[in-house]
C-alpha cells in the first residue's frame, strides 16, 4: 500500500501533502522535515529510493525523484515495487505536464486542488488505480468542465463582490 | 476575470504566497501565516460570504494545515461544502474534509448523510467524488451506513466507479475485516470483470486477502496465470501499454500475487513456470518498468517452489542488475541476491566484486541494502570480516535508529558465529563503545552471563581465559571517557566478579579503577550502584582469602559520599559494603561466596523460616495475619477497584452520579427534524462560531429536499450513549468522541528476514580481479573455511542456561554437528590468476549527453508517441533537470542587483520554454504572473527565488 504522497521544493516546503493513513498535522510536519533532512543529504547520481523505517515503521520504503526545483516523493511499504512506483511517478508528473501543458512550480502551489484531483485518479486509498497518463488527463478535462458548467451560472451573481478590491 | 489573478486564483492567495515565499525566517512565515488565519476567522464569520468566496478561503485553509498550522476553526464550512450542488464546491469540499479529518473526527457523522446522498447521484462524478470520500472518511462504524451503496455500485455501467468501489471495499475491508467479510466472494466475481481496468483494482484487495490466508485461494491460481498470459500475450487494450510493456503494472501486481500462491506448493507452482520463463525472456531490459517486471519475476521464482531453469535465468537477470550502471538496479539486484541465496547459496560467490563494490558505493541506500545481504549470509568462515564492516559502518553514521539496527545485527552474529572468545570480547567492546546506549539492555546482561557462564564447555580454562582476557580489555577501556552508562555497568559488573579472580591484578589497583569510574560518572546512579557493589566483591572475597584489606583513600571517600547519598539504593549499598568490610572471614565467605553468580538462589516465597517466629508472637497473644482482601473497614481499595459498591455502603464513591434524566420535552422530535445537522455536534464551540452561516444555509438546504435528514440505520452506537438521550448537548460526551480518535493501523506485516546463517559454502573458484585489497575482502567475504574453527553456538547455550549443567548434552551435540560441517566445507583453494576482467564496472555514463535534449525528449508530449516507440530508452536516466538549474540557482541567489536570466522566470518541469511549441502559453502565463507582481524584477527577489529555485 502507498503510504503517503509529498510534492515539496528544494527549499523544504510543502507544496503537496497527502497521506493516506491519518497524520495528525504536528506529525505531518515532522515527517516532511525529517524526509526533506534525508533528501538534502543524498549526493546527486545515487539511487532514487530511500529506506525509512524509521520514520514509517517496518519495511517502508520512499522513491523520489526531482524534476526541476522539486522533489516528488511516494511512500510505500513492501506490496509494492520500487521501479514500478518510480514509473507510477513519471507517469504522474506527465499528466500533470499535459493538464497544466508544461507544469512548473507555481502551477503546482495555485492549483493543489487540481493536482489533488489528478493524484486522486492515480492512486485511491493508497492503491495504484490508474497508470495511464492519458486516460488521467481524460477524466480530470471531463471534471474540469463539469465543474465550469456548473460554475457558469453561480459565477455571475458574485462578480460584484469581487470588484471591491 | 480581470480581478482574478494568474492560475486561477485571486489576488489575495497570491499574495500571501508571495509573502511566504518572502519570509526569511520561520518566525516570519508563522507570523504571515497566523495574521492570514486571523483574516480567514474574520472572513469565514461574516453573514454573506458567497459560495464561490467560500471556496476560495476554503482552499487557502488547506493551504495554511499544510503549512504546519491549526486551521481547525473552518472545517465545518469544508463540511457544509460537501452539501453543495454545485459539482465544482462539492469536490472542493470533500477534497478539504478528506485532508482535514481523520475517520474518527465528530464532524464526519455530518458528512455520511452526503455520501449516501451522493453516491446514489445519477451524475457519475459525483458519485466518484463521494467513493473517493468514502475511501478516507468511513470508520469501522460508518460501514454500514455506505456499505450497501458501494456494493450496489460494484454493477454500476461506468468502469471508473466500478473501479472505485471496489477500492472503497478494500479500504473497509482494511478498516474492519469483520464488516466486509460476507462481501469477499463479490472480489472474486470483479476479477471477471470486462474492463481490465476495474480486474487490476480487484488485485489489490485480493493480494491482501491472499496474504493473510492462501490456502482459501488456491483456486484461483489458475485464473491468475490465465490473466497473466493474456497479458504478457498482448491481449489488452492497446491504452494499458507503457513504454511498450503490455500492462506492466498489471503484471507486477498478478507476479506479487503468484509468488505468495506458489510459496511452498509445488503442485500451485508448476503452472507458473511456463509463463514465467516466457515473461522472463520476453521482457525488455532497456526500459525502467521492464526492470520492474523483472525484479519481481525474480522474487516471484524465489518464493514459489525451485525450477532450476527459472532459477538460472534469475541469475543471470541479476547479474546484469549488477553490472548495470544504475544504482537502482544495483539496488535491486542486491535485494534480489538475497532472496536468491536462500535457494543456491552458491549464486553469491559470482557476484563477490558486485557486492563489494556496492559496499563502497557512496549511496547510503544500496550500502544498507548490501549489509542486509551480508547479513543473511554470514557464517563462521566470514563473521569476523562482515562485523568488522559492520562496526565500522555503525561508527560512521549518526542515525539512531539504523545504528541500533547494526548494533544488534553485530551482537546477534558475534553471538552466533564468534571464531574465539578474545574476539567475541573484542567485538562486543566495539559495539558497546559506540553504540552502548543505543542497543538493548538486555544485550548487556547477555554478555554478563556469557562471561559468567562461559561458552559451556567443561573446560575451565577456557572460561577462566575468557574472563581473564575481559579484564585486561576492560582495564585498558575503563579510563575513556564519555563510555556508554550500559557498558560502564558490564565493565564495573566483571571487574567486580573477576577482577582478582587470576592473581594478575592486585585489589587495590581494581578498585582504584572502579572508585575512578565511579567518580568520573558521578550523576550516574546506576553506574554509581554497579561500582560500589563491584568494591564490595572485591574486599569481600580479599577477606575471604584471609588478606588484609587496606581500603584505598579514595575508596573510603566514595562510600563517605554515598552514605550521605539521596539515592537510598545507593546508600544502602555503601552500608553494606561498610558493614562486610567489619566482618570476619568465615562470614563474609557466606554472604559473598566467590565466583557464585550462576548459582541459583532458592526463593521461600511462602516464607517457611518465618514459621516459628510466628507461632511464638501468637502465643504472646499477637494478631493473626489476615489477607489484604479479607479485611473489611474503611481501607476498602481493592473493592472500589473492582466497584463494587454493593458491598460498601458506608464507602466513600469516586464515580459521578448518573446524568438526571429530562422529561424529554414532546416538541423535541419536531426539533430534531429542523435542525438536524445541528444537534449531533456536541462541541459547543462549533455552534457558537457557525451559528449565522449554518443557520442561513440550512434553512435552504432544508426547504430545498427532506432527503437531508441523518439516516444512519447501522451507526447506532454512537447515539446510543445516555448523553445523547436529552436534546442539550453535553461537553462530556465530546470526551468520550474524542476518546475514540486512535487510528487503527493495519501494518502487513511481511518480515523477510529469514536467517541463513549455517548454510555451507564452498568456494571452488575465485572470482579474479584487479584489486588486491578488494580481492582479499572477498575472499574473506565468500571464501572458504580455510580456519577451520568451532562453531560455538552461544545463543542456544545460553537459552538452556538457568542451570548450567543442562545444557552440556545439547551443546555437545551443537559441537559435533559443527565440526561435521567443518568438515564438509573444503579447504579454499589459492585464488587463480588474474584474468583479464577489466576494470571494475564502477565507470561512470558518459557525460556527453546533452542534458536539454534529454529533457526535450523526455516530456514534451508532442514527442511522447515517438519517445515511446523508440523503446523509452530515455527514461532510466530521467530528466535531471537539477544539474541544469544549479547555476542558474547560484546566480539568483548572488544576485539582488543582476536580474536572473528571463527564461529563469518560469522553470519548467519538463522542458525549456523556449524551445517547446508552446512558447505562447508560456508568454502567458509569464505575463499573468508579472501581473501579479511576481516577477524577478521587481522587488521581491526573494519571492521569486524561492519559488524559482
Amino acid at each position: 500500500m502507498i503510504r503517503g504522497v509529498i510534492v515539496m521544493n528544494d527549499r523544504g516546503k510543502p507544496r503537496l501533502v497527502k497521506f493516506y493513513e491519518f497524520q495528525p498535522a504536528e506529525k505531518q510536519q515532522e515527517l516532511i522535515r525529517s524526509i526533506y533532512r534525508v533528501l538534502c543529504s543524498r549526493a546527486e547520481n545515487v539511487s532514487n529510493f530511500v529506506k525509512v523505517d524509521s520514520l514509517f515503521g517496518q519495511d517502508v520504503r520512499l522513491v523520489y525523484k526531482t524534476f526541476a526545483t522539486l522533489y516528488f516523493v511516494f511512500i510505500f511499504d513492501s506490496s509494492e515495487n520500487e521501479l514500478a512506483m518510480l514509473d507510477l511517478m513519471q507517469v504522474f508528473v506527465e499528466a500533470l505536464d499535459k493538464v497544466f501543458s508544461n507544469v512548473c512550480e507555481l502551477d503546482v502551489v495555485f492549483n493543489f486542488n487540481k493536482v489533488h484531483t489528478i493524484l486522486d485518479e492515480f492512486i485511491l486509498g493508497g492503491q495504484v488505480l490508474e497508470t495511464n497518463s492519458s486516460e488521467v488527463v481524460k477524466t480530470v478535462e471531463e471534471i474540469s468542465k463539469m465543474e465550469r458548467a456548473a460554475n457558469s451560472i453561480k459565477v455571475v451573481p458574485s462578480i460584484p463582490g469581487w470588484q471591491g478590491r | 476575470m480581470s480581478s482574478q489573478g494568474g492560475f486561477g486564483q485571486s489576488k489575495e492567495f497570491l499574495d500571501l504566497i508571495k509573502s511566504i515565499g518572502e519570509a526569511r525566517s520561520k518566525a516570519e512565515e508563522d507570523r504571515i501565516v497566523l495574521r492570514e488565519i486571523d483574516t480567514l476567522k474574520a472572513r469565514l464569520s461574516s453573514p454573506n460570504i458567497t459560495k464561490f468566496k467560500l471556496k476560495e478561503y476554503l482552499m487557502r485553509l488547506i493551504y495554511v494545515e499544510m503549512l504546519g498550522h491549526d486551521a481547525s476553526f473552518g472545517y465545518i464550512h469544508a463540511v457544509k461544502m460537501t452539501h453543495d450542488e454545485s459539482l465544482l464546491l462539492k469536490r472542493t469540499g470533500y477534497l478539504a474534509v478528506t485532508l482535514f479529518l481523520n475517520e474518527d473526527h465528530d464532524l464526519i457523522i455530518l458528512i455520511v448523510n452526503t455520501i449516501q446522498k451522493d453516491l446514489r447521484s445519477d451524475n457519475y462524478l459525483v458519485v466518484c467524488a463521494a467513493l473517493n470520500a468514502v475511501c478516507r472518511l468511513i470508520n469501522e462504524e460508518t460501514i454500514p451506513a455506505v456499505l450497501p451503496q458501494v456494493v450496489e455500485l460494484l454493477g454500476h455501467q461506468k468502469e471508473a466507479v466500478r473501479k472505485k468501489a471496489v477500492m472503497a471495499l478494500h479500504r473497509f475491508y482494511q478498516r474492519a475485516p469483520g464488516s466486509v467479510s460476507h462481501l469477499i466472494s463479490n472480489f472474486r466475481k470483479r476479477l471477471c470483470d470486462n474492463d481490465p481496468g476495474v480486474m487490476a483494482a480487484t488485485l489489490c484487495p485480493l493480494f491482501d486477502l491472499i496474504t493473510i490466508d492462501v490456502n482459501s485461494f488456491k483456486d484461483l491460481v489458475v485464473s491468475f496465470v490465465n490473466i497473466l498470459k493474456q497479458v504478457a500475450e498482448r491481449r489488452l487494450p492497446k491504452s494499458y501499454d507503457y513504454h511498450q510493456m503490455p500492462a506492466p503494472f498489471i503484471q507486477i501486481k498478478l507476479l506479487k500475487i503468484l509468488s505468495l500462491l506458489g510459496n511452498g506448493d509445488k503442485k500451485s507452482s508448476e503452472q507458473m513456470y511456463t509463463i514465467l520463463g516466457d515473461i522472463m525472456r520476453k521482457c525488455d531490459s532497456a526500459s525502467n518498468i521492464g526492470n520492474a517486471v523483472l525484479y519481481e519475476c525474480i522474487c516471484c521464482v524465489c518464493s514459489i517452489h525451485p525450477n532450476p531453469k527459472l532459477l538460472e535465468s534469475a541469475a543471470d537477470t541479476i547479474s546484469k542488475f549488477l553490472k548495470g550502471d544504475s544504482h537502482n538496479l544495483k539496488y535491486l539486484g542486491i535485494d534480489a541476491l538475497g532472496l536468491l541465496i536462500r535457494i543456491s547459496p552458491e549464486i553469491a560467490e559470482q557476484h563477490q566484486l558486485a557486492v563489494i563494490d556496492c559496499l563502497e558505493d557512496p549511496d547510503d541506500t544500496l550500502k544498507r541494502k548490501t549489509f542486509d545481504l551480508l547479513y543473511k549470509m554470514t557464517k563462521s568462515s566470514n563473521v569476523e570480516v562482515i562485523v568488522d564492516r559492520m562496526i565500522d559502518y555503525m561508527i560512521s553514521i549518526n542515525d539512531h535508529h539504523y545504528k541500533t539496527e547494526i548494533a544488534s545485527r553485530c551482537v546477534e552474529l558475534a553471538e552466533q558465529f564468534a571464531p574465539s572468545n578474545q574476539w567475541f570480547i573484542q567485538t562486543m567492546n566495539k559495539v558497546f563503545e559506540h553504540a552502548g546506549d543505543l542497543v538493548n539492555t538486555k544485550v548487556a546482561h547477555n554478555l554478563m552471563r556469557l562471561i559468567a557462564e562461559g561458552f559451556g564447555e567443561d573446560d575451565n580454562t577456557a572460561d577462566s581465559q575468557l574472563r581473564s582476557s575481559a579484564v585486561e580489555s576492560y582495564l585498558r577501556i575503563i579510563g575513556e571517557p564519555k563510555l556508554p552508562s550500559t557498558f560502564l555497568q558490564v565493565i564495573c559488573w566483571v571487574l567486580g566478579e573477576y577482577g582478582t579472580a587470576d592473581g594478575k591484578y592486585s585489589a587495590s589497583y581494581i578498585t582504584g579503577k572502579l572508585c575512578d569510574a565511579a567518580e568520573a560518572h558521578s550523576t550516574d546512579d546506576t553506574v554509581k550502584a554497579y561500582a560500589v557493589t563491584a568494591l564490595m566483591k572485591i574486599y569481600s572475597f580479599e577477606i575471604a582469602a584471609g588478606r588484609k584489606v587496606d581500603m584505598l583513600p579514595e575508596c573510603q571517600s566514595l562510600v563517605e559520599e554515598l552514605l550521605a547519598s539521596h539515592s537510598t539504593d545507593l546508600q544502602q549499598r555503601a552500608y553494606e559494603l561498610q558493614a562486610i568490610i567489619c566482618l570476619d572471614a568465615h562470614a563474609v565467605e557466606n554472604i559473598m561466596p566467590m565466583d557464585a553468580n550462576c548459582e541459583d538462589i532458592e526463593i521461600d516465597k511462602n516464607l517457611s523460616f518465618l514459621d516459628a517466629y510466628v507461632q511464638e508472637s501468637l502465643e504472646k497473644g499477637a494478631q493473626p495475619y489476615i489477607p489484604e482482601d479479607e479485611r473489611s473497614g474503611l481501607s476498602n481499595i481493592s473493592n472500589f477497584r473492582s466497584q463494587d459498591h454493593e458491598s460498601s455502603i458506608h464507602a466513600l464513591r469516586f464515580e459521578a452520579y448518573e446524568l438526571p434524566k429530562f422529561p424529554v420535552p414532546p416538541k423535541a422530535p419536531s426539533i430534531l427534524s429542523s435542525s438536524v445537522e445541528l444537534v449531533p455536534v456536541p462541541e459547543p464551540s462549533y455552534v457558537a462560531d457557525v451559528h449565522q452561516p449554518a443557520t442561513s444555509a440550512l434553512t435552504v438546504s432544508n426547504s430545498g429536499s427532506s432527503e437531508l435528514k441523518l439516516r444512519l440505520d447501522g451507526v447506532q452506537k454512537k447515539w446510543g450513549r445516555p448523553a445523547f438521550s436529552s436534546t442539550t448537548p453535553s461537553t462530556s460526551s465530546g470526551d468520550t468522541f474524542e476518546s475514540n480518535n486512535g487510528t487503527t493501523r493495519h501494518e502487513s506485516i511481511s518480515s523477510t528476514k529469514s536467517k541463513v546463517h549455517d548454510v555451507s559454502y564452498d568456494s571452488r573458484k575465485l572470482q579474479p580481479e584487479i584489486s588486491t585489497e578488494k580481492q582479499k575482502l572477498a575472499a574473506s567475504l565468500f571464501g572458504g573455511a580455510s580456519k577451520s574453527d568451532r562453531k560455538q553456538s552461544y545463543t542456544g547455550q545460553k537459552v538452556s542456561k538457568t542451570n548450567s549443567h543442562g545444557a552440556d548434552k545439547s551443546n555437545l551435540a551443537k559441537a559435533a554437528s559443527s565440526s561435521d560441517n567443518a568438515a564438509v566445507i573444503p579447504t579454499s583453494q589459492p585464488p587463480p590468476d588474474l584474468l583479464d576482467l577489466g576494470e571494475p564496472t564502477v565507470t561512470s555514463s558518459a557525460p556527453s549527453v546533452d542534458p536539454f535534449k534529454q529533457l526535450e525528449g523526455l516530456l514534451d508530449p508532442t514527442q511522447d508517441t515517438t519517445k515511446l516507440s523508440s523503446g523509452g530508452v530515455g527514461v532510466p536516466n530521467a530528466p535531471d533537470i537539477m544539474s541544469l538549474y544549479a547555476d542558474m540557482s547560484l546566480s539568483g541567489q548572488s544576485t539582488t542587483v543582476a536580474n536572473p536570466p528571463p527564461n529563469a522566470i518560469k522553470t519548467h518541469l519538463a522542458k525549456q520554454p523556449s524551445k517547446g511549441p508552446n512558447v505562447q502559453e508560456f508568454l502567458e502565463k509569464d505575463a499573468l504572473v508579472r501581473q501579479v507582481g511576481v516577477t524577478p524584477s521587481g522587488q521581491n527577489p526573494n519571492l521569486f527565488k524561492d519559488l524559482l529555485g
